[in-house]
């Protein structure tokens, strides 16, 4: 399957793509993901002001045929979400890159380092496709 | 224990289609987006490889009798070259496929069966075919099977001099040749447009293949078969269907013909009260998945969603649901629980949407 990975952003095993300015960890899904999901038609984000937990979902994003967890790279409050998305699902298939999620405040700054790179996250799709 | 392919499985690789293990086989789910392929459906036509499918014939004097004996329609009184949609039974009423019988001649009846089904179907038939003057073959391996489907679908099919007849109904049968390719090709279809499905051999099913690519028609996998049946309303055995209940529990009385002569599940039907009523939802914001609980004005669970998915014709959710009959809202207010949200129904008397089938 060819799909797109950015050299300057950080991923997880997820398939989700993170981008860390700052205090401030902006993530979204992958090419990949969006690639194997199909048609996405729905998008549930958190509410600003609460807090996620890594690993417990955040969120849902629906395709035609499945419904996926948003599970946060990382733990921390949620600073923003991206509305567009939420109003437009299909961004996520146009360009997953340029269609964020959702903003964290970074809380537990060690769990950065548990992210891949962009090599290290090839390798991992070369193993799921 | 390798998946089955059908004889286009090659073609489907070239087109780059993601593919799925359904009912044994290795199948197409989408070529290109499932919502595209579902509007070329809608608006053009569409071409869908469901090679899958069973297909067993009856032949001999008692062929008819024994057709109308299995299913629950009435086959006899149908016209010549006519097919008849229709559950299958067990003496208890309960559902073991639905299917399509296709009067190919006075001897000979094509039998067009669900693929998960083919050997639970082909035993329960087996079982009850000595009673009758015919004989029974399963030629599943042999036939490959493409359905074509969509308002131009005509227009196409005329044009590869696949259909010659002028009259050819909704619902009616043929069996013809072209370039000494026999194949059978019927006025059917499970997405509610116009367009017929082609029963032929495996080498004809290739060419064909390649010349309906070349016309332009779009390639076509299950999930836009799935979600252009369920917008018209259409079951599906495994949801709707199962064999826990009987077709007067969901929405089929009209398939189960108690006057006609005797047939497999008549006594039991003829008595019988439903448990469950299908209720057509549709949600404007939010997607109803199978599984989902419905509930009523009051928070009582009252049934489950048994086929959910976005409609990219209306751009909403739409579901079936098998609701219990005697909990069945009087006032039509329904509302469906999405991971702990309740989103209220619209509920429609009639199909989402009305395909232009002839």
């Amino acid at each position: 399957m060819e799909h797109k990975i950015m050299e300057n952003l950080k991923y997880t095993l997820d398939h989700e793509w993170a981008k860390i300015e700052n205090e401030t960890l902006t993530f979204g899904i992958t090419d990949f993901a969006q690639s194997s999901l199909g048609d996405i038609v729905f998008v549930e984000l958190p509410e600003i002001g609460t807090t996620v937990e890594k690993g417990t979902s955040c969120g849902v994003i629906e395709s035609i045929k499945s419904v996926n967890d948003i599970f946060p790279p990382t733990s921390g409050e949620i600073l923003d979400v991206n509305q567009d998305v939420i109003d437009s699902p299909e961004n996520l298939n146009n360009d997953a890159y340029d269609s964020w999620l959702v903003k964290i405040k970074l809380s537990n700054v060690e769990q950065i380092d548990e992210l891949l790179n962009s090599q290290e996250y090839l390798e991992h799709c070369k193993k799921n496709s | 224990m390798g998946l089955k392919k059908t004889s286009l499985y090659n073609e489907h690789i070239k087109l780059n289609a993601k593919m799925a293990p359904f009912a044994d086989y290795d199948m197409p789910l989408q070529y290109s987006s499932a919502k595209d392929e579902v509007l070329a459906v809608r608006e053009g036509v569409g071409i869908f490889d469901v090679s899958h499918m069973g297909e067993f014939f009856a032949e001999g004097p008692g062929a008819h009798d024994f057709v109308d004996f299995i299913m629950t329609n009435d086959f006899k009184n149908a016209g010549n070259n006519k097919a008849v949609y229709s559950p299958i039974c067990r003496e208890n009423g309960t559902i073991i496929d639905d299917h399509i019988s296709y009067k190919i001649n006075d001897q000979k009846v094509l039998i067009c069966v669900n693929a998960a089904n083919i050997e639970k179907d082909w035993n329960w038939l087996k079982s009850h075919v000595g009673k009758f003057n015919c004989t029974l073959t399963n030629k599943s391996n042999d036939y490959s099977l493409l359905a074509v489907q969509g308002p131009k679908s005509e227009n196409v099919l005329r044009k590869l001099r696949l259909i010659s007849a002028e009259d050819f109904p909704y619902y009616s049968v043929l069996e013809n040749t072209r370039d000494n390719e026999q194949y059978i090709i019927s006025r059917t279809g499970y997405t509610g447009e116009d367009g017929v499905e082609i029963f032929c051999s495996h080498d004809f099913a290739n060419k064909l293949w390649k010349e309906f690519l070349n016309e332009g028609v779009t390639p076509c996998g299950l999930v836009s078969r799935d979600i252009l049946r369920l917008e018209v309303c259409f079951p599906l055995y495994g949801n709707e269907l199962t064999d826990d209940i009987t077709p007067l529990d969901s929405a089929l009385k009209w398939t189960v013909k108690l006057k006609k002569d005797n047939f497999v599940g008549r006594n039991f039907l003829a008595e019988y009260s439903p448990k469950f009523r299908l209720a057509k939802l549709s949600i404007e914001k939010g997607i109803p998945r199978p599984g989902y609980p419905v509930l009523n004005k009051n928070n009582e669970v009252i049934g489950n969603v048994t086929s959910g998915t976005m409609s990219p014709t209306l751009n909403k959710g739409i579901a079936l649901a098998l609701i219990e009959k005697e909990k069945f809202p009087e006032n039509k207010e329904f509302v469906i629980n999405i991971r702990n949200k309740q989103f209220n129904c619209t509920y429609h008397a009639k199909h989402f949407y009305k395909g232009g089938h002839k």
